[in-house]
């Protein structure tokens, strides 16, 4: 395939659904239950709400979404952290556009812009890095934000940054990573999740073998995949049929991007520049053991959270917000006790109604009906009976 | 460096390699920190704006006893712990020269809670032990960090065709407690985290107990009589 509408062809889509059907025939399992996929990966969320893939399945799977938008998981109080930077004079504090609107304790960073903070959106961290060298009277703070898919570009920013001797730029460090978190879910001791889609730009970077234990210890198929509907069948289906021959293996559906070994210099500039946090807080999920990363020492230089002695990490606090259960399959979203009210993508309280990768913002941005209407329609109707 | 060193690097426990402690310790200490202030701050707001509203709660409560009625009290999960102790509360005072009070936590009959829930649905669980057991004029007290449980605004229906004085112990933004319009009397702490709202509902109870007792001491007199212990 050549084009991108190749890539999302009815046809094709309509043949791979029905393998797939045909392929759970063979799954005793799946006569009892649907059986649960989780997606990690935001962009696959998105792709599946966008294409109305779920609605093309057949009902013996049932897809869950992960927590994979790393916009979505950041806690407020790293939110606060970057308006307390962000609103020093001499700071010019860059961030992605997704990240603009997130809402911290008390404000987003697009409201502390409109209160007066120098916030500018970039499309790469050489933005910010350009930016520091045409205001040398000023502080440039990036904003470093993503999963392991963006952490090379950060790093190789902060190479280049101490190969020119530029020292009006820093980090704001908020890099995560995904491998701990898809074991913390696998962890759980009420996971139901039968085989997973994993992230296709974060194993670009880390390449297959970090997903190696997924199989081995969890016994769970996992396939690499990539972002277009097809893509997402044909993971499907790879996944099934591990599952109908009764095996569990990390498979490559992406391999026209992903090489088996990842990005090994990318790699290579990520442990040159940061090293793990003991754990990272995670909206909406609570802390996760070494799932988040910081800069090395050496590069304090270059550490907004070392030149602006911002408040250090802070365990999650639960939310009324039932992110977790959604995640691990245990509930769909709208069967969160505060999905549509007060949680909604204009006031997200968790991490899945955050930005529109979130599974809670795709079911509420693609029509689902918000629970509080359902809740408040019950409540009005009982009332109605008991007056 | 080699890729497998450093995907180590990225991901130890893949490899068996131990946490590092003194990061742990000193990641914890902030956490208690962070934690603790959060905790004092979320009290010290709900109190300057809500302090009027708990002398009136109290009032309803004290009303309540001086009238012969006894209190119920509900809650799910750590909110029905709540509920329980909050009924422990009156029922066993640990302030000499106070009377023991009526007081019911609606969640500790298993057998009937078991009951409801297999043959009708959780959400009827409250409700239906209220119409076994309170009266006009009784007294009833529910919790809920949301302000959502169904159980509850079941109850608080039923509370209100029974005649009963109602109270709400809520989070976040009052949910349906405060929306309703069912409840005579809803606290709201405003703030999302479970564990900020529930800290100062417990001392809430705590106060409004403490109140409630105050209120009762002056109406001694006029509650003699009563078959229970306001004297």
């Amino acid at each position: 395939m050549q084009y991108v509408d190749e890539f999302r062809d009815p046809q094709k889509a309509r043949a791979l659904v029905h393998q797939i059907d045909a392929l759970l025939e063979r799954i005793p399992t799946a006569r009892n239950r649907p059986l649960q996929i989780m997606e990690f990966c935001g962009g696959h969320t998105h792709t599946i709400f966008r294409y109305g893939l779920e609605q093309m399945l057949p009902k013996r799977i049932e897809m869950v979404h992960g927590p994979g938008c790393p916009v979505c998981v950041l806690p407020m109080g790293r939110v606060d952290d970057c308006i307390a930077i962000a609103q020093r004079p001499e700071v010019i504090f860059t961030t992605f556009g997704d990240a603009m609107r997130v809402p911290g304790s008390q404000k987003s960073l697009l409201q502390a812009k409109a209160d007066g903070a120098d916030v500018r959106m970039v499309y790469s961290p050489l933005d910010a890095l350009d930016l520091a060298r045409r205001n040398p009277d000023r502080e440039v703070v990036f904003f470093a934000l993503g999963f392991e898919t963006t952490m090379p570009a950060t790093a190789l920013t902060v190479q280049q940054a101490e190969r020119e001797g530029i020292r009006n730029f820093s980090l704001f460090c908020n890099h995560i990573t995904t491998i701990p978190t898809i074991k913390a879910i696998l962890d759980s001791p009420d996971m139901q999740i039968d085989g997973f889609l994993a992230p296709g730009h974060v194993c670009m970077v880390v390449g297959e073998a970090p997903f190696g234990f997924v199989a081995r210890d969890y016994h769970r198929p996992i396939v690499i995949t990539g972002f277009e509907p097809l893509d997402i069948l044909q993971s499907l289906w790879m996944v099934i049929r591990q599952m109908a021959e009764g095996r569990c293996a990390v498979e490559n559906q992406y391999a026209r991007v992903v090489p088996a070994a990842g990005n090994p210099p990318g790699l290579k500039a990520i442990n040159d520049v940061f090293e793990l946090r003991a754990f990272f807080e995670w909206r909406g999920l609570g802390s996760i053991d070494h799932s988040g990363v910081r800069m090395r020492s050496k590069y304090a230089a270059f550490d907004a959270e070392h030149k602006f002695a911002v408040p250090n990490l802070r365990i999650a606090d639960p939310k009324s917000c039932q992110c977790g259960e959604v995640l691990k399959g245990n509930i769909r979203p709208w069967e969160c006790k505060v999905y549509g009210a007060p949680c909604s993508p204009e006031t997200p309280l968790g991490a899945l109604m955050v930005s529109s990768e979130g599974a809670c913002a795709a079911y509420y941005n693609y029509g689902q009906q918000p629970r509080r209407m359902q809740t408040d329609a019950r409540m009005a109707a009982h009332l109605e009976t008991t007056r | 460096m080699s890729t497998a060193s450093a995907l180590e690097g990225l991901y130890p426990f893949l490899h068996g390699r131990p946490k590092d402690a003194l990061l742990e310790h000193t990641a914890l200490l902030e956490s208690v920190r962070r934690k603790s202030a959060d905790s004092l701050a979320a009290k010290e707001r709900f109190y300057r704006e809500h302090a009027e509203d708990v002398v009136a709660c109290a009032h309803t409560l004290a009303a309540v006893y001086a009238a012969g009625g006894r209190l119920f009290a509900m809650g799910n999960g750590g909110s029905s712990c709540d509920a329980s102790h909050f009924c422990v509360e009156f029922q066993h005072p640990v302030t000499a020269g106070r009377p023991a009070l009526p007081a019911m936590n609606l969640s500790m009959d298993m057998a009937m809670f078991s009951a409801v829930c297999n043959d009708v649905g959780v959400r009827h669980v409250f409700a239906r032990q209220l119409k076994a057991h309170a009266r006009k004029g009784d007294g009833l007290v529910g919790f809920s960090t949301s302000g959502n449980s169904e159980n509850l605004m079941q109850a608080f229906a039923i509370a209100r065709d029974l005649g009963l004085r109602t109270i709400g112990f809520a989070g976040g933004d009052g949910g349906a407690m405060l929306r309703s319009g069912l409840l005579e009397h809803c606290l709201v702490v405003d703030t999302d985290s479970i564990h900020r709202v529930q800290e100062v509902h417990v001392s809430l109870y705590h106060i409004l107990w403490d109140l409630t007792h105050t209120l009762l001491a002056d109406q001694r007199g006029a509650t003699k009589g009563t078959d229970h212990a306001v004297r």
